[in-house]
């Protein structure tokens, strides 16, 4: 976990807080070290092109389901869009731009 | 956030279509209302539904106006993200204690603008679509969220800060504690709503643990125009399905789960949602296993008709059980109840389970009032008087009393909101909280319709 500079008056509030409450929890780190994961690998496939959730699931090693949420997380906050669909399965590809 | 004032006529809890049609009633006219709703918007699950049956409206659209009214009414005070925590007897009315739960952000500051959201490094599984699609560890409820304010989930916070740096108002208040305020008031509205039952209540349907078995309140989901795939596709693999069944009764009618009754409204919901499978998958088939159809609402027969006419297969059978194929295909063993018992086996891309209602609340602890076999509030007097409790002051409206559709709902709501106002005027309830109760004495020379007129608001005074 890196330490990020914050601005003085909210980094005591906020520090305040993260020391009452013991810190970040293993689980949060291993949920954060997890997704970092994910993400990284389907962006470099979906970097080589338009892809399937089975393509994806093939290409990036993951479980069609678990692979699917982290899809449509990106696909919510604006990194992947619909790009055609093939043989009942939609195609995500990166946003450009 | 306006604080929580000493005095209101009524309390409301639960911002659901009942309480928001209940605050909305007794408001107008005249009464002085807290509307008090535990999750950080109010609009409960109907704000969540893609459409509602027999109509086909779009249920958000019919849901939204009258979040906006009830959140802007000037006499009803919009407490979200607060948990009734005590209601009891005290004199003519009611001692009332409400949590308010920190969001981490000032309300009065937070434009709703996104940006803190968008900056989070966290996505988790989103509440609001039943885990379907993601939002952050800081987030705005939904797209038509009122109050449309940011909450932190500190559950899944990793305090890196970026939100409260990318918020343009700094309406970041990490100092914020939970506060538990009393208030008094004269009449209390329970309007506590719904859950569905467990997903793993049968372990035979395999719901919760297989990923291609739905439920019926994530399945509207996928059918919404916002939700979290953008349009019906399988949770396992991302694949339009082309065969869907619909288990009916599965949560319902069926005593080893300990939920006897009817919950009213599943094949309602399953024909509505079956029939705009068939309008959005152009090759889709939808089958229907089901005990007996009950279409009881006015123009509900004849939406069950429409549906079968337009290619919703129903099939009088009761499924067995539940087995996943490697590929996440679902074989349904079922009984045909129609055809002398004989047993079947049939494969499908996805199945919901239309599961029953059961209350979201209970009031252990929390109100001294009764509560029914079957965990709903009880109703003595169900015929005459259905909104009353076996508390006096203290009234039901919604599926708190017991499971019906969204029109018996509002319905039912006017009447508890009636039955309060009533109540109201018999104790003479009439210090509103324009004026502070200690305030009474000293101006003894005010006659009763002042008084009344002042509790009005002013309107008849």
């Amino acid at each position: 976990m890196t330490t990020v500079p914050v601005a003085a008056k909210p980094r005591s509030a906020l520090q305040a807080l993260r020391e009452s409450r013991g810190g970040v929890s293993a689980e949060m780190k291993a949920w954060l070290k997890d997704q970092q994961d994910v993400r990284k690998r389907l962006r470099a496939a979906l970097a080589r092109g338009p892809r399937t959730v089975p393509d994806l699931a093939c290409e990036c090693g993951l479980e069609g389901g678990r692979l699917l949420w982290h899809l449509m997380a990106m696909r919510r906050y604006g990194e992947v869009t619909e790009a055609g669909e093939r043989d009942r399965y939609v195609l995500y590809a990166l946003k450009r731009g | 956030m306006p604080a929580i004032r000493e005095r209101y006529d009524a309390l409301v809890v639960g911002g659901g279509i009942a309480g928001m049609q209940a605050a909305l009633d007794l408001s107008e006219q005249g009464y002085e209302v807290l509307l008090v709703e535990r999750d950080p918007s109010i609009g409960g699950v109907m704000v969540g539904l893609n459409k509602v049956f027999p109509t086909l409206d779009c249920s958000s659209c019919i849901c939204t106006p009258r979040m906006a009214e009830a959140a802007h009414h000037p006499r009803i005070q919009l407490q979200t993200w607060s948990e009734v925590q005590r209601v009891e007897s005290d004199g003519d009315g009611f001692r009332v204690e409400v949590l308010r739960k920190p969001r981490y952000v000032d309300e009065d500051k937070c434009l709703g603008c996104d940006e803190c959201e968008l900056v989070c490094p966290i996505d988790v599984p989103h509440e609001f679509d039943y885990g379907l699609g993601a939002r952050r560890a800081v987030y705005i409820p939904h797209a038509n969220a009122i109050p449309h304010k940011a909450v932190v989930d500190l559950e899944h916070c990793v305090y890196c800060g970026k939100c409260e740096r990318a918020c343009p108002t700094e309406a970041f208040d990490f100092a914020q504690q939970p506060v538990v305020d009393t208030t008094r008031v004269g009449a209390v509205v329970l309007s506590t709503g719904l859950l569905i039952t467990p997903m793993g209540a049968k372990k035979e349907y395999g719901g919760g643990r297989l990923p291609n078995v739905l439920s019926p309140l994530a399945m509207e989901r996928l059918q919404s125009s916002n939700g979290p795939y953008g349009r019906v596709l399988r949770p396992s693999d991302g694949r339009v399905p082309r065969t869907i069944a619909y288990v009916q009764c599965a949560g319902s009618r069926d005593r080893s789960i300990g939920v006897p009754y009817c919950s009213r409204v599943c094949c309602m919901y399953a024909l509505k949602q079956a029939l705009l499978l068939r309008h959005s998958i152009h090759d889709v088939e939808v089958t229907l296993y089901y005990m007996d159809i009950r279409a009881f609402g006015k123009g509900y027969e004849q939406f069950y008709r429409r549906a079968v006419r337009e290619g919703v297969r129903v099939v009088k059978g009761k499924v067995a059980r539940i087995q996943e194929t490697e590929g996440h295909d679902l074989l349904l063993r079922v009984e045909r109840i129609d055809a002398d018992g004989r047993l079947e086996e049939h494969r499908y891309d996805l199945v919901v389970l239309a599961q029953g209602l059961v209350p979201a609340w209970h009031a252990d602890g929390v109100v001294d009032i009764e509560e029914a076999e079957d965990g709903f509030v009880r109703t003595p007097e169900a015929k005459l008087n259905p909104s009353f409790t076996t508390m006096e002051g203290v009234f039901v409206a919604g599926v708190a009393a017991g499971p019906k559709d969204i029109p018996d709902a509002i319905v039912e709501a006017g009447e508890a909101a009636m039955a309060a106002a009533n109540h109201l005027e018999r104790i003479r309830w009439r210090a509103g909280p324009l004026r502070a109760p200690e305030d009474e004495g000293e101006e003894g020379e005010e006659t009763e319709a002042e008084l009344a007129g002042q509790a009005l608001g002013g309107r008849w005074a």
